[in-house]
């Protein structure tokens, strides 16, 4: 029976067509989302391109330095795009925005950085390893929280909560450290078969009732304490001897926000560095007689410390452009102070807030564009610089691993 | 004390390193808990106390909170009362020394009405289509009624939205008044609705507040109504399902401090959904690309850094980008080549589900190329080799080995992407949400899907609820709920990508035994 | 069959094929992986119809000279190829030659077995839909045939929809041979096929090498020398990326004419 099929040659070519059509396809596809991809930073730049050119150029001294203000003596650093009123002057200092922006980054790490540091050490070098299964995917699922959620329980419950009770709240950031120690210092004391029952490697899940204890004990005995100590007043304290003054919604409070979502980040990729590090580091430390916690410090941080480092950058990225918790929780107020207690403004909630309202191609909408442009360039270049350092703690690992 | 400390262990420095993982997990712990409480708490039916104050004024309201008044000993209690209409107020605090006696009496009666809210006081009497109920009988009767009630209320609700909103917008659009079955069908619903109104609007309830003051209430305006003190746990979870479930399914009323998230619900769906659609072609084809068919050169690696890094710039960014380049640049054009008559008023120039869609499309490619480059790299060698060894093209043997074994691991991207897509809110307050969006994007008129139109959106209802609105003592439960719903649909989704993840490991250990 | 012993560049006697008898013919080939040499300048011809072994130290270059056959290299954008290769007088990397038929004419099996992640039916027909226009009716007795020449039909028959992977590791070796012969090489590749196997489907490999070597020109890399002694009709010794010395198995294993080789035949040197 005669073969039916096309001759073997024209079936050839038609799969060598098919085949060269579909890689066009692929590339063309692959080149074009990659560039429109990339090209986000291209776009922001060039429409940030027009405010410093042409007659109403601004100049860099105008978006930074402190510019006259009228009513004040000395020159003051103002956001104020618009004019609040007819005949307003315009002020385009952008410094108490960054400066907003890196206040609240630096107090959500001063909170996520030694917890999430102390987890990724305790679950590396004390966990059995059934436990550090079970942790890795619950914190995973702590950093899928939307930012939203986060923020209005941060802005709507927490902060008038600690502005209610501000001696216990700063009371628990001493208590809960001591209360850790103390749990150690208590278990030595056990007798032994309690002792066994409470290991080290469980402590993450038995120390939960007791911080929970040492917190209400703390916060029971706060108004005692601050009755005693600042006349029961703490706030009129602050604002007399310190100079302080106290806003519900501020750095402090964002800070211990942004520090939960990002405690997850950092986490990972901290635990990665310290669980990367060649077991032949830690044995040849250990057989020398040091603890667990003398290798840990003398050799295993100083080895992951570059690991380490970049999870710090990627968290302070993350932490730069979080829009919706600062939103919530910061008071969105333009000042330029170091109290934490005072609110911020950061870049990205001036962009979320503004850029509705701002008329297309006018300076104030440039100005935005350049806020974000401004925190892609930060973003990016923070993320490039900490994956660069990971790939060459990579290289590093293999070479003290493999090496001959 | 040395020596105590070596001996004994390795000092305080592990055991603040557990404490971290305490900490953590409590914080975890206590933020769900939060919201699951206050979230499904709300619908519970609460008990209303009859209040007698130590003046003699009594009040009916539900305990909401107490608090220590800062700087003094006393305590004072948050109770919310209701009957807008008759106190001006929903909310009521009072001290709690004032406080001479508390009583649950079991004839208290909440009604929720669609003008002025709730309603705590008494049933006097149930009148209409000639029957008059006093006393034992009223609430009997009244549940009846209502019932009847809630079946007219829906044909004249679906007439209205099903059958005459449309109608009226596509006389107003075509201008054809003179269209004669149009007409007459618009006619049609309109007596159906006027008959169905004056059925209902027979029924008046006299009601009398705890403090003695009377009112009639329209039954047409009243949409439930029960009463917390009588009913018994079992009563009481019926009641607490039938709650959650018309959270689910209702709109919002009474400017989103009542009601339900529906139309919040189906935005977000509707746009996650759009936006998967764009986004997992693109990334797998961008995937495919990057791994199997560029140069694996200098330059490629770089472009997989970019693309790893387009990961961590923040959202607003990309609703900046999504702002300049889809809403006013494409935007402003379509609607210059295709929509002039309607300007100045935007149709595509403004922000919208279609621009909200591509927005986080963008956001969320790098998630889906990781997700199916590391899929792609899995596939082992050799199955590569195997497949050309029999005389297959490259693209034949990426369509018939390769991506059929990479199936999962692209799956596992589109579900992290349309989890990540859900939460995010700050791009959309800049290409799309809406507060309040009267239509929903998909509807009976052609073309049945309208990209242009704005959306509502769970996580921005969170945003807006909690700090727009104008009573947000009395939307708090309601954010709450929203809260718990949203972090419920991404858990779920992140659990669904972990599973995944997890199953894909498991089955690619090792592909052949001998 | 007339041969000729000459000398190569390496000093040694090579057997030397006719054109007219040979299926595969290397000339000059040199390949390096980026700066490293991996093959020096080889020239042999793998005579029709039977088969042929290469033997070596590992190291020796002997995969590579295998993959070099098909066209496996091309995968790699850091090999350099200097030299030729001709399949029945046909230079492979001529511009006009399409690749995935020159792979359809010289089929390759790996060392581990690699069967798809499909049922059994669906391996073996792998090639043949690659072809299409394949009735049904054809496409099985396609397979069936296959089966039957890998030796594998009795053992599957009754489960051809069962997936690949359930088979063991001879089976799925045998089976990977099967989808092989379906699309109707003319050259069959070995890369040290039974390496991974136990002993009972080593010599059912075996068997099977030594049946089809009517109906295709096989080339077998192997590093056990009994089994290329078993099983090949000629033996190719490589070091270092050089061909030392060609010849007829029986010869080159009781009287091989260099010492280097002796050396390691006998195992004085690995």
């Amino acid at each position: 029976m005669k073969d039916p099929r096309p001759p073997l040659s024209l079936r050839l070519r038609r799969r060598r067509v098919r085949d060269r059509l579909a890689t066009l396809l692929i590339t063309a596809g692959g080149v074009g989302v990659v560039v429109s991809v990339l090209a986000i930073g291209v776009f922001l730049a060039l429409e940030v391109v027009p405010l410093f050119l042409g007659a109403d150029a601004l100049s860099p001294r105008e978006l930074w330095g402190p510019q006259p203000v009228e009513g004040y003596a000395e020159p003051q650093h103002r956001w104020r795009p618009e004019p609040l009123i007819e005949g307003d002057t315009t002020h385009f200092g952008m410094a108490p925005l960054v400066w907003g922006t890196l206040k609240a980054a630096l107090w959500a790490l001063l909170f996520a950085v030694p917890l999430a540091l102390g987890a990724a050490i305790h679950s590396a070098l004390y966990m059995p390893r059934r436990l550090r299964t079970r942790l890795k995917p619950t914190l995973e699922l702590m950093e899928a929280l939307p930012g939203v959620v986060i923020g209005f329980v941060a802005g709507i419950l927490l902060a008038p909560w600690v502005e209610r009770h501000l001696a216990g709240s700063l009371a628990l950031l001493v208590a809960l450290p001591l209360g850790m120690v103390a749990a150690g210092g208590l278990r030595a004391l056990l007798p032994m078969p309690l002792r066994v029952r409470l290991s080290p490697g469980w402590a993450g899940l038995w120390l939960m009732p007791w911080l929970v204890l040492v917190g209400v004990a703390t916060l029971w005995l706060a108004p005692a304490i601050e009755a005693a100590l600042f006349g029961g007043d703490l706030r009129g304290w602050l604002a007399d001897t310190l100079d302080l003054d106290y806003a519900a919604r501020n750095a402090m409070v964002v800070g211990l926000a942004m520090g939960f979502a990002v405690i997850p980040g950092i986490y990972a990729l901290a635990e990665d560095a310290l669980a990367g590090v060649p077991g032949s580091l830690g044995e040849g430390a250990q057989a020398l007689g040091a603890t667990r916690w003398q290798t840990l410090w003398k050799v295993l941080l100083p080895a992951a410390a570059p690991g380490i480092f970049s999870a710090i950058m990627i968290g302070a990225g993350r932490a730069a452009g979080e829009t919706m918790i600062v939103l919530m929780a910061s008071g969105n107020t333009a000042l330029m102070s170091i109290n934490p207690l005072e609110g911020l403004r950061s870049l990205s909630a001036t962009i979320a807030i503004e850029l509705p309202e701002a008329a297309v191609g006018g300076t104030h909408y440039r100005l935005l564009f350049l806020a974000a442009l401004v925190l892609f360039a930060f973003t990016f270049l923070v993320n490039t610089l900490a994956e660069g350092v990971r790939t060459r703690l990579r290289r590093r690992y293999r070479r003290l691993e493999g090496g001959t | 004390m040395r020596t105590l400390w070596r001996r004994r262990g390795e000092g305080p420095w592990p055991w603040l390193a557990a404490g971290s993982v305490a900490l953590s997990l409590l914080m975890l712990l206590a933020l769900l808990l939060l919201l699951a409480i206050r979230g499904l708490g709300h619908f519970w039916p609460a008990e209303v106390a009859l209040v007698a104050l130590q003046d003699g004024q009594p009040f009916a309201g539900v305990a909401v909170r107490e608090e220590q008044i800062p700087g003094e000993e006393t305590r004072e209690r948050l109770y919310f009362t209701g009957n807008r209409d008759l106190d001006g107020d929903r909310w009521r605090w009072v001290e709690v020394s004032a406080i001479a006696d508390i009583r649950h009496p079991a004839e208290l009666v909440v009604l929720q009405r669609s003008r002025w809210g709730e309603f705590h006081g008494r049933l006097v009497a149930v009148t209409g289509g000639g029957e008059h109920h006093t006393g034992e009988a009223a609430w009997p009767a009244l549940q009846a009624r209502l019932s009847e009630l809630d079946v007219l209320r829906d044909e004249r609700d679906r007439l209205r939205d099903d059958v005459v909103v449309p109608l009226v917008r596509r006389l107003d659009n075509a201008g054809n008044l003179a269209d004669a079955d149009f007409r007459a069908a618009l006619a049609a619903a309109n007596a159906r609705i006027r008959e169905l109104q004056s059925a209902m609007g027979d029924d008046i309830l006299i009601l009398e507040s705890v403090d003695g003051r009377r009112i009639e209430q329209p039954l047409d305006l009243v949409l439930r109504a029960w009463r917390p003190n009588a009913m018994s746990p079992l009563d009481k979870l019926g009641a607490w399902a039938g709650g959650v479930w018309l959270f689910l399914s209702e709109g919002p009323r009474a400017a989103n401090s009542a009601g339900g998230v529906w139309p919040a619900i189906f935005g977000t769906v509707l746009m996650v959904l759009l936006m998967s659609l764009v986004v997992t072609p693109f990334g797998v084809l961008a995937g495919i690309y990057l791994n199997e068919v560029a140069h694996q050169g200098p330059l490629t690696r770089l472009v997989r850094i970019g693309v790893r890094n387009l990961a961590g710039v923040p959202a607003i960014v990309y609703g900046v980008f999504g702002l300049g380049v889809f809403v006013y640049g494409i935007g402003g054009t379509l609607d210059e080549w295709f929509f002039s008559e309607s300007l100045p008023s935007p149709t595509f120039g403004t922000g919208g589900l279609l621009w909200a869609s591509l927005t986080l499309a963008l956001l969320t490619l790098p998630v889906v190329i990781v997700a199916t480059e590391e899929g792609l790299a899995r596939v082992p060698d050799h199955q590569r080799e195997g497949a050309l060894a029999l005389g297959a093209t490259r693209m034949e043997m990426l369509t018939r080995v390769v991506l059929p074994m990479t199936l999962p691991a692209m799956l596992t991207g589109m579900i992290l992407a349309v989890a990540r897509a859900a939460g995010e809110v700050a791009p959309l307050m800049l290409v799309g949400v809406a507060k309040l969006a009267p239509q929903v994007p998909v509807d009976g008129d052609f073309p049945f899907l309208h990209l242009e139109r704005k959306f509502m959106h769970l996580g921005y209802h969170i945003y807006d609820a909690a700090f727009h609105g104008d009573d947000v003592q009395a939307a708090m439960p309601l954010v709450f709920a929203t809260a718990l719903l949203l972090v419920l649909v991404i858990l779920v989704l992140n659990l669904t990508a972990i599973f995944l993840r997890h199953h894909l490991r498991a089955r690619h250990g090792a592909p052949s035994r001998w | 069959m007339s041969f000729f012993t000459s000398s190569s560049a390496a000093g040694g006697p090579i057997i030397d094929f006719a054109a007219a008898e040979s299926s595969l013919e290397i000339a000059g080939l040199s390949l390096a992986y980026g700066e490293k040499p991996a093959l020096r300048d080889l020239t042999l011809r793998i005579p029709r119809h039977r088969v042929t072994a290469f033997i070596g130290p590992s190291g020796c270059g002997k995969s590579t000279l295998l993959r070099a056959l098909n066209r496996l290299h091309d995968l790699n954008e850091e090999v350099v190829r200097r030299g030729e290769i001709r399949l029945e007088g046909q230079d492979i990397h001529a511009p006009q030659v399409d690749v995935a038929e020159l792979r359809r004419r010289v089929g390759m099996v790996f060392q581990a077995p690699n069967p798809f992640p499909m049922s059994i039916y669906d391996n073996v027909a792998f090639g043949l839909r690659l072809q299409g226009g394949m009735r049904k009716r054809e496409m099985d007795d396609t397979v069936e045939w296959a089966l039957h020449s890998a030796a594998l039909w009795e053992e599957v028959k009754d489960r051809l929809r069962a997936s690949a992977w359930t088979l063991s590791g001879g089976q799925q070796q045998r089976l990977v041979i099967a989808r092989t012969l379906a699309v109707q090489p003319e050259v069959l590749l070995l890369d040290e096929p039974a390496s991974a196997l136990d002993p009972i489907s080593t010599l059912k490999i075996e068997e099977l090498i030594r049946n089809l070597k009517s109906r295709l020109s096989l080339v077998l890399v192997t590093h056990n020398m009994q089994q290329a002694a078993r099983v090949s009709d000629y033996t190719a010794f490589l070091q270092q990326g050089e061909l030392v010395e060609y010849g007829p198995t029986q010869t080159l294993f009781t009287n091989p004419r260099l010492r280097r080789t002796e050396n390691y035949i006998t195992g004085r040197m690995i």
